[in-house]
């Protein structure tokens, strides 16, 4: 599963934020549901089916609950379903919850993705440039965090080897974990002391900071690139720049299916399942090639 | 000639914020008509870290204090999953406050808002990314600023933790109502606030547990890695 995600990272970075940004304050029932569908697609074939099943027990009933309780809250709209101890419970105020209900779903969708795919050091890769010292701290500090995960690990064995702290009580935690803690600190700061001297023996602060990338820009991310700008342009231009707000209240709008808002809406469906097209070709191409050996 | 070149990235980064940021946000203001408040905020989340950031960024900051501040964002975080065990307890917020107590406010603000993304990196990032970097690096510098008080007084360090970890779930929770509203609405804020009500308590009641037992001794370590090595010597 890595078709897409060879791209070059500005690309990637590109395509998410775009993807994300329109997702995110668009609220035009057709762009939500292309977003939603793309986004749970891509998600089921990046994670693993069972964990995939497994998370979708969370995203239903969050789902079910936007959707449901926004009647509660907004009183707004003109066809009341009925009342519910004295305040109008609406049928647009219920379409509206769907739509925000399909936008949280699917942003936490696109999210997930986009924290499998944007790994740090791609991250960091991008960013580096722009803010040389936040970047350094920043990736000093993610190598830190496993490290001193397993350093909590090994002093909390030592002190149950020693036999203290045995019981199993929440006081006994508290002061197991706190003197693990303050342990862990001193350590880890006289150790910093000793990185910080090495990186100024080595001529830190002396020159800019080069960086080893394994990043290349080529061809095909130049067309990928070309590909999502014309799409995202389409879009933004199709619905956010000629169209019309589509509004819930206080009465829903009509889905207008002309010729701005038909690119726009094919347009975005395309975007969402870029990725999803590129991992299925991948797959196929591979079961071809298995077929013939 | 270095120095010229350095003075136009500079003035730059400062037309950057000034005309670029500002077309952005109300470009997507007229754009997002529908979702006014949700870019609105989004916007004012990500750019009120700017400034500070951008001032650490330029300031000079030696080897040893970068790493020690890579350090403590890397043990804030690493500490949510030794405490994970005691449920709600979360060291996060109350590091935060005591090393901009120690180290200085901008020190606070940093590792505040850095341990958010760390954080992430682990619990998965999202739209919630920017407002809880906002909310822990304000709670940090905010300490930094009071730090005489905090630091004379134990009862106001307690006070200002249930504080911290009360404003903390504040702002989270503003950013909850608003994505699942699509626009500001108080009752679902106050719904939002409310059910999240057993968490804050729980957060702010831990805060203050944490800072009550490891105020001092953290305290002592981070002082005297201070004096021992001359970190941070504009700070008092």
């Amino acid at each position: 599963m890595r078709a897409f995600s060879s791209y070059h990272p500005s690309v990637l970075l590109i395509y998410f934020a775009s993807v994300l940004l329109i997702t995110m304050f668009t609220t035009h029932p057709l762009l939500l549901a292309a977003a939603f569908l793309g986004g749970i697609c891509f998600c089921a074939l990046l994670e693993r089916p069972r964990v995939f099943l497994h998370s979708m027990l969370f995203y239903i009933p969050l789902f079910a609950l936007i959707a449901l309780t926004n009647p509660l809250f907004s009183h707004n709209g003109e066809t009341v379903l009925f009342f519910l101890s004295g305040n109008p419970v609406t049928f647009e105020a219920f379409l509206y919850g769907v739509a925000m209900g399909a936008m949280f779903v699917s942003v936490l969708h696109w999210f997930k993705c986009c924290n499998r795919i944007m790994t740090s050091d791609k991250m960091l890769f991008l960013f580096g440039e722009m803010v040389p010292k936040l970047s350094l701290l920043l990736s000093s500090a993610l190598r830190f965090v496993p490290l001193f995960q397993r350093q909590f690990v090994k002093i909390s064995q030592t002190q149950k080897a020693m036999g203290m702290y045995s019981q199993d009580s929440y006081v006994d935690k508290i002061k197991s974990g706190s003197n693990v803690f303050q342990t862990m600190l001193s350590w880890s700061l006289e150790n910093a002391m000793d990185t910080g001297t090495s990186m100024r023996a080595r001529g830190y602060g002396v020159h800019k900071r080069s960086s080893f990338a394994v990043f290349r820009f080529a061809k095909r991310d130049a067309v990928m690139l070309a590909l999502i700008l014309v799409l995202s342009a389409c879009t933004l231009s199709g619905t956010f720049v000629f169209g019309e707000v589509f509004a819930y209240y206080p009465r829903l709008s009509k889905i207008q299916l002309d010729a701005s808002t038909g690119t726009a809406c094919v347009a975005f469906l395309i975007l969402c399942f870029l990725p999803f097209l590129i991992e299925m070709e991948e797959k196929l191409r591979w079961k071809y090639y298995r077929s013939k050996i | 000639m270095k120095q010229m070149s350095h003075k136009m990235k500079n003035s730059l980064t400062l037309l950057v914020i000034a005309v670029l940021i500002p077309c952005i946000v109300l470009g997507g203001m007229v754009l997002f008509e529908g979702k006014f408040y949700t870019w609105t905020s989004l916007c004012i989340a990500i750019l009120s870290c700017v400034p500070f950031l951008y001032l650490f960024e330029q300031k000079d900051t030696s080897a040893n204090e970068l790493i020690v501040l890579a350090v403590l964002v890397a043990v804030a975080v690493a500490g949510r999953f030794l405490f994970a065990l005691i449920p709600g307890f979360k060291p996060v917020t109350a590091m935060v406050i005591l090393v901009a107590i120690y180290f200085g406010k901008e020190a606070g603000f940093v590792v505040g808002s850095l341990a958010a993304v760390v954080s992430n990196f682990y619990f998965g990032q999202g739209p919630w990314t920017p407002f809880q970097m906002f909310a822990w690096g304000f709670v940090g510098f905010l300490a930094g600023v009071l730090t005489g008080l905090l630091r004379r007084h134990k009862a106001c360090l307690l006070l200002y933790g249930a504080i911290a970890g009360v404003l903390f779930s504040v702002i989270v929770d503003i950013n909850t109502a608003m994505w699942i509203d699509g626009t500001f609405r108080l009752s679902r804020f106050v719904a939002a606030c409310i059910s999240a009500l057993p968490f804050t308590i729980e957060y702010a009641l831990s805060n203050v547990l944490f800072l009550l037992i490891l105020a001092k001794p953290i305290g002592d370590i981070l002082q005297r890695m201070k004096k021992k090595y001359g970190l941070f010597a504009g700070v008092k």
